[in-house]
C-alpha cells in the first residue's frame, strides 16, 4: 500500500490559521485583539474612578472633608424664621417676618455608621459559622457527606441577594420583631452596663440588627467556600505531623487555622467587601432612616441602601453629586477590602473567589 | 518554604490531667464546630425551603405566558420580565463573553514579556468585588444621561461590566490547566501561536470555560441593583406587538426604552403592600433559584465528567 | 466560513435596521408619583385595550423622579402631586404645564391591634407624632380626642417616604400649617428629614410598613389603605369637624379650587374651609412641556394628547371613582381640557 502523497492532501485542519495570505496575519490579529480586551479591564476600572470622581466634584468642593464627618443628611431646604439673640422673631421694614432659607446639607456619617455596624454584626455572626463549616467539611465530615454539603454551600453562595432580602422581609424580620427583639431590648434596658444599646421605641424587625444578621447569613457560604479551599491547601504532612506528636483534634485544627491565617483573613475580607456593598437584601430590612443611634434595634441606613432609595430621583446638582460621592466612598472602600483580600488569597480558591 | 508550626505539648509523665483537659477541650470544640456547621446549613436550607415553598405554591402557567395586568389584586403574569431578563442576559453575554474570554486568553497565553498582564489579573479580581449598585450608577452616568432615557443597552452593558472580570479569570484559570505539552506539540508541528490557541488549547478546555461562563450568567441573572438605574423597569412586553402578531423581532426600538427584568419586577412587587403581587414575586424568585440550581448542577456534572475522563 | 458569517451579519443588521424604522407603533413612557399609580395603571390598561397600536407604560417612582425625568427628557410625561418649584421650573427651561388629573386624599393609616372603631386625630397631634413629641398611642392628647376609646400602651412607629414624593410634599405642607414647630424644624418639601421613624419606598413601601408593624402610622394615599384593608383615621378639618376621607369629602375640598387656577392649574387644596372638606386633599398632575417638540415625532404628540384627553376629559374620569379617586369637578375639568388643547408641537397647534 502506497503512503498518501503529501502534495495531494488537503489542509490538516478545517481552517488554516497558518496561512498569511491576503495580508491577514492571524497571529498579529489575535495578539492585538486579546491585548485590547485585557487592556479594557484596566479601562473599566479607570472609567469607574474617573466618572464617579468627576460627577462628585461639586459636593467635594462644597463640603470637603466635612462630608465625611457631617451627621446630618437633609436634601431639602428649610425655611426658618430668623430669631434674634433673645429668641424673638425678627421682622423687616415692612413688618414681614424674615425667613432664612437654610440650604440642604449632606453628611455621610450616618450611612457610614450604618454600613459599619451592619458589617461588623454580619462578620461577627458569619465568621464562627463559616470557619466551623469549613473545618467540618475538611476534617469531620465523612467522605460521602463532603460532596453534597460542598455543593449546597456553593449553590447557596450563588443565590441572588434579592432572594435573601425577600426572606428577610417576609420571614426573618417578622420573626425577630415578634420573638427576639422585644425580649433583647428589655434585657438591654434592664442591665445597667448595656443600657446604651436600648432602643427607645418598639423594635420592628427593620433595623441594624436584622440587617446585620441577614448579611451575615448571606456571606456565610462565600466565606465557607473560600476558607474550605484555603484549608484544603494546607499540606497533609503538616496536619499528620501534629497528630503524630499526640495533638488532639482541636489542637491540630488550630494549627491548620494558624497556618492558613492569611488566606482565612483574605476570605473574611472578601466576605466583608460583599457585606458592605450589598444592596438589595439590606434595603428591605434596615429601616431606611439616616440617623446615628447606638442601639442595634434602631432603623438606620447603609451607603448602598441610601443609593438605592434616593438616587432614582435625586434632583440634579447637589443631591445627585452627594449621592455619587457616597458611591465613590463605597467604591474605594470595597476596592481596599478586595485589594487586601486578594493579596492574601493569592492562588488559593481563586475560582471560587472569582465567581463571587 | 513554610515554617514548621510550633506545637508545644506537655509530654511529662505527670501530665495526665493536662492531657485530659486538652481532650475535653478538643471534644468541646469539635462539638461546637459541628454545631456551627449545623446552624449554618440549617439557616441556609431554611432560606431555600421558604423561597421554594412559597414560589411553588404561587407558580402557574399564567406566570410564564401572561403580561402584567393593571390590577394589583390579580397581577397577571411575568412574561414581560422573563423576556426582559432573557434579552438582557443575551445582550450582556454578546459583549461580555467575547471580551472576557479574550482577556483570559491574553492573561494565560501572552503573559510572558507582558507588562500589563499582572496588573490586569489583579484588577480583574478586584473589579469582581465592586458593589453592583456602583456599576449601576456608572451605567446611568455614562449611558442613560447622555442618551436621554432609560434603555436596555445601559442595563446590558452594566451587566457585562460585572461579567467580564468573572469570565476572564475563570477562562484564564482553565486555560492554565491545559498541559504545556499540548502547546509544545502544536508548535512543533509548525502551527502558529494563533492556531495553537484557537485550535488546540481552547478546545481542550471548552468544558471548563463553559462552566465559568455559566457561573457568570447565573450571577448576572440575579442582579437587581445595576438594573434599577439603567433600565428603570417596565410593564410592557419587549418585542411583542399585539395578540395577533405576537413577537416581532423588528421591534428592536424597544431596546431604547425602559426595559423590564425579572429581578426589578420582583423587587417592585415584593416591597409593595398587595398580597397577590407578593405571590407573583415569590414565583419569580423560584424561577431564578431553579435556574441557578440547574447551572450549579451542570457545572458539577461537567467537572465530574472531566475528572473521570482523565 | 468567516466570509459567510460576515455577510450574514451585515444582512441581518441591515434588515433589522430597515424593518425597525418601518414599524408603525407609538410608545409613550410616563413616570412619577405613586399617589395616583392605581388609577394611572387602570387608565393605561383600558386605553391600550381600545387602542392597540399605542403602547403606554407608567412607572411609579415618586413625584421627584417624575419631575427629574421630564426635565431631562428621559420620559414623555411626568406624574406629580407636587407642582414644580421655582428651581425646578428654572431647570426645565421651557414652559411646563401642570394638568390636574384626579384628586385624592392623604390619610393616616395605622396598625393598632386590639383597637376597633374609628380613630380621631387632629392636625397638631399628627404633627407632634411625626416630630416625635408624641411617642405612645395612649398619650393624653390622643385620648382626649378619642374620648371613651381605650388605646393600647404601644409605641408609635412612624412610617415615611424615603423617595422624593409629592405625597410627602402635600402632607408636610399640611403639617406646616398645623404646627409652627414642624414648619421650622422639618419643613415642607418633596423630601424632608423626618426626625423619627422608618422609611419605605413609594406609597407601596409605606403601606407595607404599616401592614407589618404593630403600632405603626404612616401617610398614604387613601386607595392603598382601602385596597389593603388598613384602617385610617378621621381628621379634624379647618371647620373643626372630624371628617373621613372619601370621594365626597375630597371633592368638597376641591370645590373652590377653580377660582385659584389663574396662571397655573397647580392649586393646593389642603386645609380648605368647609364642613365637609377633608383636610389633606390634593390634586395630582401630569406635567408636560407646553410645546411637545421634545417628543420628536408629531404622531407621538398626537397620541399623547389623545390619551390625555381620554383620561382627563373623557372616559378615564368615570373609572376614577370606582377606585376612590375623586374625578375632576366640571369647571376644573374644563380648564384642564383647555390646557391640553393649548399644547403645541414645534410651535404649531396640534390640530
Amino acid at each position: 500500500m502506497q503512503p498518501p502523497d503529501p502534495d495531494q492532501l488537503g489542509p490538516a485542519v478545517a481552517f488554516d490559521f497558518t496561512a498569511k495570505r491576503a495580508g491577514i496575519n492571524y497571529d498579529t490579529i489575535l495578539s492585538v485583539v486579546t491585548r485590547a480586551c485585557a487592556f479594557s479591564i484596566l479601562l473599566m476600572l479607570a472609567a469607574l474612578l474617573i466618572v464617579l470622581s468627576s460627577a462628585a466634584m461639586p459636593t467635594i468642593k462644597a463640603f470637603g472633608f466635612s462630608f465625611l464627618t457631617g451627621h446630618e443628611w437633609r436634601s431639602n431646604e428649610l425655611e426658618q424664621p430668623r430669631r434674634n439673640a433673645d429668641g424673638k422673631l425678627v421682622f423687616d421694614a415692612d413688618g414681614e417676618q424674615i425667613v432664612d432659607t437654610i440650604p440642604p446639607v449632606f453628611g455621610a456619617l450616618p450611612v457610614m455608621w450604618g454600613t459599619a455596624v451592619t458589617s461588623v454584626l454580619a462578620l461577627g455572626f458569619a465568621i464562627p459559622l463559616s470557619f466551623g463549616t469549613a473545618l467540618f467539611l475538611i476534617r469531620i465530615a465523612p467522605g460521602k457527606l463532603v460532596g453534597p454539603v460542598s455543593f449546597l454551600v456553593e449553590f447557596l453562595a450563588a443565590i441572588p441577594s434579592i432572594a435573601y432580602g425577600i426572606w428577610g422581609l417576609f420571614v426573618f424580620g417578622p420573626f425577630m420583631q415578634t420573638y427576639l427583639e422585644p425580649w433583647l431590648n428589655s434585657l438591654f434596658g434592664s442591665v445597667p452596663g448595656l443600657s446604651f444599646l436600648h432602643f427607645d421605641g418598639m423594635p420592628t424587625g427593620r433595623d441594624m440588627l436584622c440587617g446585620g444578621l441577614l448579611l451575615g447569613i448571606m456571606i456565610v457560604p462565600i466565606i465557607t467556600a473560600i476558607s474550605r479551599d484555603v484549608l484544603n491547601g494546607v499540606p497533609r504532612a503538616q496536619v499528620e505531623g501534629t497528630t503524630a506528636l499526640g495533638a488532639t483534634w482541636w489542637q491540630s485544627s488550630k494549627e491548620m487555622l494558624k497556618f492558613s491565617r492569611s488566606g482565612l483573613f483574605g476570605a473574611v475580607m472578601l466576605g466583608l467587601a460583599r457585606a458592605a456593598g450589598e444592596t438589595m437584601a439590606i434595603t428591605m430590612v434596615i429601616g431606611n432612616n439616616n440617623q446615628i443611634k447606638a442601639s442595634p434595634f434602631a432603623p438606620a441606613q447603609s451607603m448602598a441602601s441610601l443609593l438605592a432609595n434616593e438616587f432614582a430621583e435625586a434632583s440634579g446638582g447637589m443631591q445627585r453629586s452627594a449621592l455619587i460621592e457616597v458611591a465613590l466612598i463605597l467604591l474605594l472602600m470595597s476596592l481596599t477590602f478586595n485589594v487586601v483580600a486578594r493579596k492574601l488569597v493569592v492562588g488559593k480558591g481563586a475560582r471560587t473567589a472569582a465567581a463571587h | 518554604m513554610s515554617a514548621i508550626p510550633e506545637v508545644t505539648f506537655n509530654l511529662s509523665p505527670n501530665a495526665t490531667l493536662g492531657h485530659r483537659v486538652d481532650r475535653v477541650k478538643s471534644n468541646v470544640m469539635l462539638a461546637l464546630c459541628i454545631g456551627c456547621a449545623a446552624m449554618a446549613l440549617f439557616l441556609l436550607v431554611l432560606v431555600i425551603s421558604f423561597l421554594a415553598y412559597r414560589g411553588a405554591s404561587s407558580i402557574s402557567w399564567a406566570f410564564f405566558t401572561q403580561a402584567p395586568s393593571g390590577d394589583p389584586h390579580s397581577p397577571g403574569g411575568m412574561l414581560h420580565a422573563i423576556v426582559g431578563t432573557a434579552v438582557l442576559i443575551s445582550m450582556a453575554s454578546l459583549f461580555g463573553i467575547p471580551v472576557g474570554m479574550l482577556a483570559g486568553v491574553y492573561l494565560s497565553e501572552y503573559e510572558v514579556g507582558s507588562r500589563i498582564a499582572g496588573p490586569v489579573r489583579f484588577i480583574s479580581d478586584v473589579l469582581a468585588g465592586v458593589p453592583s449598585i456602583v456599576v449601576g450608577i456608572l451605567g446611568y452616568e455614562l449611558l442613560v444621561r447622555p442618551i436621554g432615557n432609560y434603555n436596555a443597552w445601559a442595563g446590558a452593558l452594566a451587566l457585562a461590566f460585572i461579567m467580564i472580570p468573572i469570565v476572564s479569570r475563570t477562562t484564564e484559570e482553565m486555560l492554565r490547566l491545559v498541559p504545556d505539552s499540548y502547546r509544545q506539540a502544536s508548535i512543533a508541528l509548525g502551527a502558529t501561536k494563533a492556531s495553537t490557541i484557537l485550535q488546540v488549547v481552547i478546545p481542550s478546555a471548552t468544558g471548563s470555560i463553559v462552566t465559568g461562563i455559566m457561573l457568570s450568567i447565573a450571577r448576572i441573572a440575579g442582579e437587581t441593583a445595576p438594573l434599577i438605574f439603567t433600565t428603570l423597569g417596565s410593564r410592557l412586553i419587549p418585542f411583542y406587538a399585539n395578540a395577533d402578531q405576537g413577537f416581532e423581532l423588528s421591534k428592536w426600538q424597544d431596546l431604547n426604552q425602559p426595559f423590564p427584568s425579572l429581578t426589578k419586577q420582583v423587587y417592585d412587587y415584593a416591597t409593595g403592600p398587595y398580597a397577590e403581587q407578593k405571590n407573583v414575586a415569590m414565583a419569580g424568585i423560584l424561577v431564578l433559584i431553579v435556574l441557578i440550581f440547574c447551572v450549579n448542577v451542570s457545572i458539577r456534572l461537567v467537572a465530574r465528567r472531566h475528572a473521570n475522563a482523565k | 466560513m468567516v466570509q459567510l458569517l460576515k455577510r450574514a451579519g451585515i444582512a441581518m443588521f441591515t434588515s433589522l435596521a430597515i424593518a425597525g424604522t418601518c414599524y408603525a407603533e407609538t410608545r409613550l413612557q410616563g413616570a412619577g408619583a405613586t399617589f395616583p399609580n392605581p388609577i394611572y395603571q387602570k387608565w393605561v390598561t383600558e386605553y391600550q385595550k381600545a387602542n392597540p397600536d399605542v403602547k403606554i407604560d407608567y412607572q411609579s417612582i415618586g413625584s421627584g423622579g417624575g419631575i427629574k425625568g421630564i426635565t431631562e427628557h428621559t420620559i414623555d410625561f411626568a406624574g406629580s402631586d407636587a407642582p414644580m418649584n421655582k428651581k425646578e421650573i428654572e431647570a426645565a427651561k421651557d414652559p411646563v404645564v401642570h394638568i390636574p388629573t384626579v384628586a385624592g386624599a392623604v390619610v393616616m393609616a395605622y396598625n393598632l391591634p386590639g383597637f376597633s372603631g374609628d380613630l380621631k386625630l387632629t392636625g397638631p397631634i399628627v404633627a407632634d407624632i411625626f416630630t416625635g413629641k408624641i411617642s405612645k398611642w395612649n398619650d393624653a392628647k390622643i385620648a382626649e380626642v378619642n374620648s371613651g376609646a381605650s388605646l393600647p400602651d404601644l409605641n408609635i412607629t412612624v412610617a415615611y417616604r424615603t423617595d422624593g414624593s409629592g405625597t410627602t410634599f402635600v402632607f408636610s405642607n399640611f403639617l406646616a400649617t398645623q404646627s409652627e414647630d414642624f414648619k421650622t424644624s422639618v419643613g415642607a418639601s418633596k423630601q424632608v428629614k423626618w426626625p423619627v421613624g422608618q422609611g419605605g419606598k413609594g406609597t407601596e413601601g409605606v403601606t407595607a410598613i404599616v401592614q407589618a408593624v404593630p403600632g405603626a402610622i404612616g401617610y398614604v394615599e387613601v386607595n392603598y389603605a382601602l385596597a389593603n384593608k388598613i384602617p385610617f383615621a378621621l381628621l379634624q378639618n379647618k371647620s373643626g369637624k372630624f371628617v373621613k376621607a372619601s370621594l365626597e369629602s375630597v371633592s368638597a375640598a376641591g370645590a373652590g379650587a377653580v377660582d385659584a387656577m389663574k396662571d397655573s392649574l397647580a392649586v393646593n387644596i389642603w386645609n380648605q374651609p368647609g364642613e365637609e372638606a377633608y383636610p389633606i386633599s390634593a390634586f395630582t398632575y401630569i406635567i408636560v412641556y407646553k410645546d411637545l417638540g421634545y417628543l420628536k415625532s408629531p404622531e407621538k404628540a398626537k397620541e399623547l394628547v389623545k390619551f390625555l384627553k381620554w383620561s382627563i376629559g373623557g372616559e378615564g374620569q368615570s373609572l376614577a371613582s370606582s377606585i376612590d379617586y375623586a374625578p375632576l369637578a366640571a369647571p376644573v375639568k374644563a380648564k384642564a381640557v383647555e390646557a391640553i388643547d393649548a399644547l403645541t408641537f414645534g410651535g404649531a397647534p396640534l390640530k
